[in-house]
């Protein structure tokens, strides 16, 4: 029988700091590992170990994959020190893309907070591969300090895609930002409360798709607001990412409820874990 | 199915048989730190053990360690090889009881979807185990003051999921063919076993009753209102907090439970590169829902606690429609904070009805 927990060995092939503890790697594994928007691979340092992470490229380019890493713990420590030409491994896809013929035809709002934006751009970039099917896509993203933000060079050129618009945030003022300040539900502001169908108005929250990625604070509040402004539960998707260690339904770490977040996840939406009460 | 009788001697003899071709594990009592005689499984090399112990309640380790390893190598690595390479040679377990043996079911649900229809992956790991073990198990003939099997649905014998079924009586067993793997078992030994007679039948009931009768009568004061396949357990943070007062969090009830499925990959170096193993894991420890960057989805133990009791009962239940506690006591046994799940159970529905 097939071994569910082997890595694929995969070559680092480049590396890209974004900022001081995140770098986007890109990697080509040995055996093609395809992925769907929202899904997530076991990365393994060998010998140290695996960590879940939602790649960040398109989907559409198969032979590599680039993922967007904090330093954060031992597996992501260990990947810091390593260099272009080390050997990792991979393991997956695992879990449940996002429904992308749900989205066509709909505005998405897209919500990432800090290292959040990182799984969201793979399904931002397959959204431009078809970016007629779908009506508008806005990006909202806070950061910390600008020093934090990632893919500085990539959001100016995501705003100039057709119908689609970049709004970003940082945390707290700071000299070198010229920009909108507060955590990132403050670019929900221009959202009306009530919903309507007036076409000027920036959303139709009742039809509107929104995609959010961030800390658990973060998903915490921006569910209470988007909720509040009309969103459907049905339409609001959280990546409810954890612990994943076999990332098959199985090691148990990544349990809510009678959910395998590996398996009936990552990605879940507001509908799904609204009898948890706060699950973030 | 097939029922025969076998003597207590022809039955050493069959074991006999069975470990020439088989590992064998049969149930002894070890006497631990001169306390009183631990009844649990010993493998058997050479002579069948004289004394075997075909009676009381269940031994002290569940069926599951024999299918799902404490610790396992899973996967090396770097490796081309697409393929498992899984240990598992044919075994045979002379004694898990029915608790043991329900158990067992909540792993084929988790781990070997094709057969047991579920939409998991399937685990070359556990099932090539499990196609390769051989359950020979025993109805109890006096139960433990822990345990409370007909409180979740269950009976103090099995009624299904073993290749033989042994049951005790006076004058030897009633053996009971569970499966093909259980002829396999009992094919050529004919001459051990000769046919069940009317009164080795009654003697078995009036056994099965009377033990049933015990495991009723030493729980009554646990009683809960509603079904056990029904319980809300989403009690209060203070019915759970008074539960979880005496809890130090070492996961010992994880470790002896039948039905605890989860587990931890650690990777490691190892001759020719690395190694992954699979390690049973618990649930209680405070790093269990960790996430790099500090996250922790149940930080405080209360927490902890109440996700492993609601497992049992209801997110298997949502899940795998199976709860999966067995009323087999062991956690209770295993407790050194003296928690007993049906206190707990009891107390937390109680507070909630109250509410």
């Amino acid at each position: 029988m097939k071994n569910l927990y082997r890595p694929i060995e995969s070559v680092i092939e480049d590396i890209k700091q974004e900022t001081p503890n995140i770098n986007t790697y890109r990697f080509r594994p040995k055996e093609p590992v395809t992925f769907a928007a929202g899904q997530f691979v076991e990365l393994t340092v060998p010998g140290v170990g695996e960590a879940p992470f939602t790649p960040s490229s398109n989907p559409n380019v198969t032979d590599t994959m680039e993922i967007t890493i904090m330093e954060v713990g031992s597996v992501t420590e260990a990947l810091a020190k390593m260099k272009v030409g080390d050997t990792v491994g991979i393991r997956g896809p695992y879990g449940h893309g996002y429904n992308l013929t749900d989205f066509e035809g709909k505005e998405i709002l897209i919500i990432g907070g800090g290292v959040g934006l990182a799984p969201l751009r793979s399904l931002i970039l397959a959204l431009f591969d078809d970016i007629d099917r779908y009506k508008k896509i806005s990006i909202r993203y806070g950061a910390r300090t600008p020093e934090d933000i990632v893919y500085k060079d990539l959001l100016p050129e995501w705003e100039k895609m057709k119908n689609t618009e970049v709004q970003q945030t940082i945390d707290e003022p700071h000299p070198d930002w010229r920009g909108t300040v507060g955590v990132v539900t403050v670019l929900l502001d221009d959202l009306p409360l009530v919903t309507t169908v007036d076409v000027d108005v920036p959303f139709h929250a009742e039809t509107a798709i929104a995609c959010v990625c961030g800390p658990p604070i973060m998903l915490k509040f921006v569910n209470v607001g988007l909720l509040q402004k009309g969103f459907k539960p049905e339409n609001i998707y959280h990546s409810m990412e954890r612990n994943m260690s076999c990332g098959l339904g199985k090691c148990g770490h990544c349990m809510l409820g009678e959910y395998y977040i590996c398996k009936d996840g990552p990605v879940l939406t507001a509908a799904q874990i609204e009898k948890f009460g706060d699950p973030f | 199915m097939k029922e025969v009788f076998i003597g207590r001697e022809n039955l050493q003899r069959l074991i006999g048989r069975w470990a020439k071709d088989y590992r064998v594990y049969v149930p002894v009592t070890f006497d631990i730190m001169n306390n009183e005689a631990t009844p649990d499984y010993e493998l058997v090399a050479g002579e069948v053990p004289e004394k075997l112990h075909l009676e009381g309640a269940a031994l002290a380790h569940t069926a599951k360690s024999f299918i799902f390893y404490s610790r396992e190598v899973v996967a090396k690595y770097p490796s081309s090889d697409p393929e498992a390479d899984v240990e598992a040679p044919p075994t045979v377990i002379v004694g898990p009881r029915a608790c043991d043996v329900r158990g067992l079911a909540k792993f084929d649900k988790v781990y070997w979807s094709t057969v047991h229809f579920t939409e998991e992956y399937d685990d070359p790991f556990i099932i090539e185990k499990r196609k390769n073990t051989y359950i020979v198990s025993l109805d109890c003939t006096a139960a433990k003051e822990t345990c409370f099997c007909t409180m979740v649905g269950g009976e103090p014998y099995p009624k299904e999921g073993f290749d033989l079924n042994l049951a005790p009586i006076d004058s030897g067993f009633v053996l009971t063919i569970g499966s093909e793997k259980g002829e396999k078992l009992v094919a050529g030994s004919d001459d051990l076993v000769s046919e069940l007679q009317s009164t080795h039948g009654q003697e078995r009931e009036r056994s099965r009753n009377s033990v049933t009768e015990a495991v009723n009568r030493q729980n009554a004061d646990f009683r809960v209102e509603g079904s056990f396949d029904r319980y809300d357990l989403e009690g209060s943070p203070e019915s759970w907090a008074y539960v979880t007062q005496n809890c130090v969090g070492c996961g010992a009830c994880n470790r002896v439970c039948p039905t605890c499925t989860c587990f931890l990959l650690v990777d490691q170096r190892a001759k020719g590169g690395y190694e992954r193993t699979r390690n049973w894991d618990t649930c209680l420890s405070l790093g269990y829902a960790r996430t790099g960057g500090g996250g922790n989805s149940r930080p405080e133990l209360l927490q902890r606690l109440d996700n492993r009791l609601r497992c049992k009962f209801e997110y298997s239940r949502d899940r795998y429609g199976l709860v999966t506690c067995t009323g087999c006591g062991r956690c209770i046994d295993a407790c050194m904070g003296k928690i007993d799940m049906r206190e707990a159970i009891k107390h937390v529905v109680t507070e909630k009805a109250k509410a």
